[in-house]
């Protein structure tokens, strides 16, 4: 029997009269690649910000590693070891590559703020580690040769993995991923798609939020789908694909997505 | 005393709306506010209180000046620092200087004295029990009458119109075919234009001096926080809340600590919410 | 076009260095600057200007305003316009004038303890005010500065009113081994001068290895995207904080001096106009340097005096100056010896 990692249970949002997400429940297997999909405007999204804690729920809650996460600040959060990322491609424009990834070793700090100002053995040591494996990451997500280029410069292929790698830094294991695919060509996609098995290799359990039809069915262990908030499906790819809601619902909206 | 709240609630608001136009069209958080209030201040102390021009063709006189000062601003500073600008903070710093340019040159031009001017109208009506002096009423009805005519501008006119696109996207708006550094120019004259209003209407009751821009600027900041910063109603509410809280606080507390206990307030109140009573909330 | 490409990397490799190593020889080079600074301000100037008390003055004052700014730089370099500074140095003036006058406590002791007073009100305010952004924190920093004026004025028998606390007394002597070494008396500004200035070379050095710590890319990576700090597990509330207190600290400690050196503090010893110019000097010197401020402050400062000759308009003049500076400088006056760094800067733009 599989291990579930994080759980679900009945999550709500509402902003004022509008129901973003409905009572939403489901579990995430350890180091399964589990999508999250639906229409334009069905609360991906937002659910995505209710399980990293950047938004509160109305109802529900969150279980990690079965302790509650729901009211913990975002940063307690990532420090657990659920750790998202950004729609928009999210990273400190002003640093390098290399920078940008050693920052994000944050947590794995084992000095103090004291130790950090003035430069400890330990801070030192650290810097020193942080240095070796932020390389290692970059490398290993084909950014080895842009290590030191302003992240500003990259273009948006790289930020897309320079995103990736700042996550990674902060040894996540549950890592949730906003639209990793989006606006992507075939062959990016290829590459984006093998990127996120290589995480799952490393241990990571992978949420993902994604438009991208293809992909998603190729690449996920279960697929979740939301529309107008509610939970309208859940199961493996071959099993979504069949589901006469899941149709109706994309089917019902084909004018809107053609739109995109 | 509500009369006072009254009275300075309805000019408050046109500083207040003076200051949420600048911010709203261009994003650009008017420092200088309270300077051009100071200036529409002296403005009529000249030509009214000295030279003894009529009051309102002294009032007009001070839309020029101050419009101009406002769309020359716009025109060489704030559209250059636009384009060059390599941090968010430029054009806030900029602000900042152009604040501090105005009170010098106030202080070289005008020295450091309190100036009054000698009252428009005499008399003083009664409501029950309490007493208006007429000047305070002219200046209630006028500063009203200019509030309403503001609005309906902007809600009407096609200046109006452009001016809230513009608020509401600079590039569809561009894309429209409104020459946008045109509107923008004339939206921060007609901001620092009523903000000079505002001065050469409150000089016929305060008077005026060189050190009060900083304190209207502060004043102009509370308004917009309370209401939330680049919305109309906001700037309304804001105004009326400032103006009766502190008629109300002058009256029964020694007057600093009126103001001590408003930034306090704010401060409390902002911990709770930070977008003001009307804004949307932001990021 | 290979070549832009290059020259990029190359640049960007020696601040990714800097940043992480601090051995390579731009930091040697630049331990080679600050070495020549502090000599200039330590023998140069005594030697030259020491019989001046003008001038000696006119320095002195440069260094702790220089001191003051480079608090708000840090605020800076959060991402955060702190128009607070004036407060805080109040703080830290009333502070050190309350403790020597009533409970005569040694200038010594005054000057750390107004710092961490500062600091610790600094946290307690910023805990909430720090959630605001751009203008909005800049708006209220600004009402900040006010209020504490009046707070100064409203205290009653602590602060004393718009009379405010004179007969401050001095610093004590400095005496090693029995011999006295800098006395503090009314005649020569120049032991003010050397205290000043070792604020403002230990000033530097301080922010400077917080630039370089792994503290300063923390500061850095909040101004460039609080959110995404946050998604990494960085406690972004208690890290401006951190900040904000550090800045407050070094306002308090400018405060403490200046009141110790005029021997009197008032409720208007800083007003809004004092945080704007701190904000100032931050900005005209360049916000990306961490000489920045001190070369601002002390230019300004300087510009100030010397138009003294055109008395009528020098406030005027020096209004001009900032807006000129600041539309066709707007990195700053040490930008200008960069010409290397705009070069990249325009391959990245």
């Amino acid at each position: 029997m599989t291990l579930a990692i994080l759980e679900v249970q009945g999550i709500t949002k509402r902003f004022g009269g509008l129901t973003a997400v409905n009572d939403v429940s489901f579990v995430v297997e350890k180091e399964a690649i589990l999508s999250v999909i639906g229409p334009n405007g069905a609360g991906k999204s937002t659910l995505f910000k209710l399980i990293s804690s950047f938004l509160p729920p109305t109802f529900g809650q969150v279980s990690y590693e079965g302790h509650r996460i729901t009211g913990l600040s975002p940063h307690e959060v990532a420090r657990r070891g659920v750790v998202r990322t950004f729609q928009e491609t999210s990273i400190f424009k002003e640093m390098t590559a290399l920078q940008n990834v050693v920052v994000a070793h944050h947590l794995r700090c084992r000095a103090s703020s004291f130790g950090l100002y003035f430069s400890s053995a330990t801070a030192r040591a650290d810097e020193e580690r942080f240095r070796k494996s932020a390389t290692e990451i970059l490398v290993y997500l084909g950014l080895g040769p842009v290590k030191n280029a302003l992240a500003r410069n990259l273009p948006h292929g790289h930020l897309r993995a320079l995103g990736i790698a700042v996550a990674m830094a902060a040894e996540p294991k549950v890592l949730l991923l906003d639209e990793p695919f989006a606006g992507m060509n075939i062959e990016e996609t290829e590459a984006a798609v093998k990127l996120v098995r290589g995480v799952r290799e490393r241990g990571v359990t992978v949420i993902l939020v994604e438009h991208d039809m293809s992909a998603v069915m190729r690449i996920s262990d279960r697929i979740v789908v939301l529309n107008f908030g509610i939970k309208i499906a859940e199961g493996t790819p071959a099993e979504i694909q069949k589901n006469e809601a899941v149709i109706e619902a994309y089917l019902g909206r084909a004018d809107d997505e053609l739109g995109h | 005393m509500l009369v006072n709240g009254v009275v300075l609630a309805v000019n408050y608001a046109l500083i207040a709306l003076g200051i949420t136009l600048i911010f709203s069209i261009m994003n650009i958080l008017n420092f200088a506010h309270g300077q051009m209030f100071m200036i529409g201040g002296f403005v009529v102390y000249y030509l009214y209180g000295i030279f003894r021009i009529n009051y309102f063709v002294s009032l007009i006189a001070v839309v020029i000046v101050l419009g101009t000062i406002g769309w020359c601003f716009e025109t060489f500073f704030f559209r250059r620092i636009r384009k060059i600008a390599t941090r968010e903070e430029n054009s806030m710093l900029l602000a900042v200087g152009t604040a501090l340019l105005l009170e010098n040159l106030a202080l070289s031009i005008f020295g450091e004295k309190q100036r009054g001017v000698p009252p428009v109208v005499t008399g003083v009506f009664r409501i029950g029990n309490a007493y208006l002096p007429a000047g305070r009423l002219l200046v209630m009805i006028l500063a009203l009458a200019l509030v309403i005519g503001l609005l309906l501008l902007v809600q009407y006119t096609k200046w109006g119109r452009a001016m809230r696109a513009l608020a509401q996207d600079r590039e569809v708006t561009h894309l429209m075919g409104v020459n946008v550094d045109r509107v923008a120019a004339y939206g921060f004259g007609l901001g620092a234009a009523l903000a000079g209003l505002a001065g050469g209407l409150l000089v016929t009751v305060f008077g005026v001096n060189s050190g009060v821009g900083n304190v209207y600027s502060i004043k102009a900041f509370i308004m917009i926080m309370i209401g939330g910063a680049g919305v109309v109603p906001g700037a309304i509410l804001g105004a009326i809340v400032l103006g009766f809280v502190e008629a109300i606080g002058y009256q029964l507390l020694p007057g600093s600590i009126t103001y001590l206990l408003i930034f306090i307030a704010l401060i409390v109140f902002l911990i709770f919410r930070p977008q003001g009573l009307l804004g949307k909330p932001w990021g | 076009m290979g070549l832009d490409r290059h020259e990029t990397a190359r640049h960007s490799a020696a601040e990714g260095a800097v940043a992480i190593g601090q051995t390579d020889q731009l930091a040697s080079g630049r331990k080679l600057r600050f070495a020549a600074f502090a000599l200039i301000m330590f023998l140069v100037i005594p030697i030259l200007l020491g019989r001046s008390p003008y001038f000696i003055t006119v320095l002195t004052n440069g260094a702790v305003l220089s001191f003051i700014s480079m608090g708000v730089w840090i605020t800076f370099s959060i991402g955060r316009m702190n128009l607070a500074q004036g407060a805080f140095a109040l703080v830290g003036g009333y502070a050190a004038a309350i403790l020597s006058t009533r409970y005569g406590i040694s200038f010594w002791l005054c000057l750390p303890v107004s710092g961490l007073v500062s600091a610790a009100l600094g946290a307690i305010i910023g805990w909430p005010v720090l959630r605001l952004k751009g203008v909005y924190f800049a708006m209220t920093t600004l009402s900040l500065t006010e209020a504490i004026r009046l707070l100064a004025l409203n205290g009653g028998d602590i602060t004393k009113g718009a009379t405010g606390i004179v007969n401050i007394p001095r610093p004590g002597p400095i005496s090693i081994f029995g011999i006295t070494i800098l006395r503090f008396d009314g005649a020569n500004p120049l032991p003010y001068y050397f205290l000043a200035c070792t604020l403002l070379v230990l000033g530097i050095l301080g922010v400077w290895r917080l630039s370089a710590s792994r503290l300063g890319w923390v500061f850095r990576s909040l101004r460039q995207n609080e959110d995404l700090a946050t998604s990494i597990g960085i406690n972004v509330a208690k890290y401006r904080v951190m900040a904000f207190a550090i800045c407050c600290f070094m306002g308090g400690i400018g405060g403490a001096f200046f009141a110790a050196f005029h021997q009197n503090i008032y409720p208007a010893t800083y007003t809004i106009a004092d945080s704007v110019n701190f904000m100032l000097y931050c900005f005209l010197g360049g916000l990306a340097y961490i000489f920045g401020p001190a070369v601002g402050a002390f230019l300004l400062v300087i510009s100030f005096e010397l138009l003294h000759a055109v008395q009528d308009y020098q406030t005027l003049i020096y209004g001009l100056l900032m807006i000129a500076c600041m539309l066709w400088l707007p990195n700053g006056i040490l930008s200008l010896g960069r010409i290397h760094f705009r070069q990249r800067k325009n391959l990245v733009s």
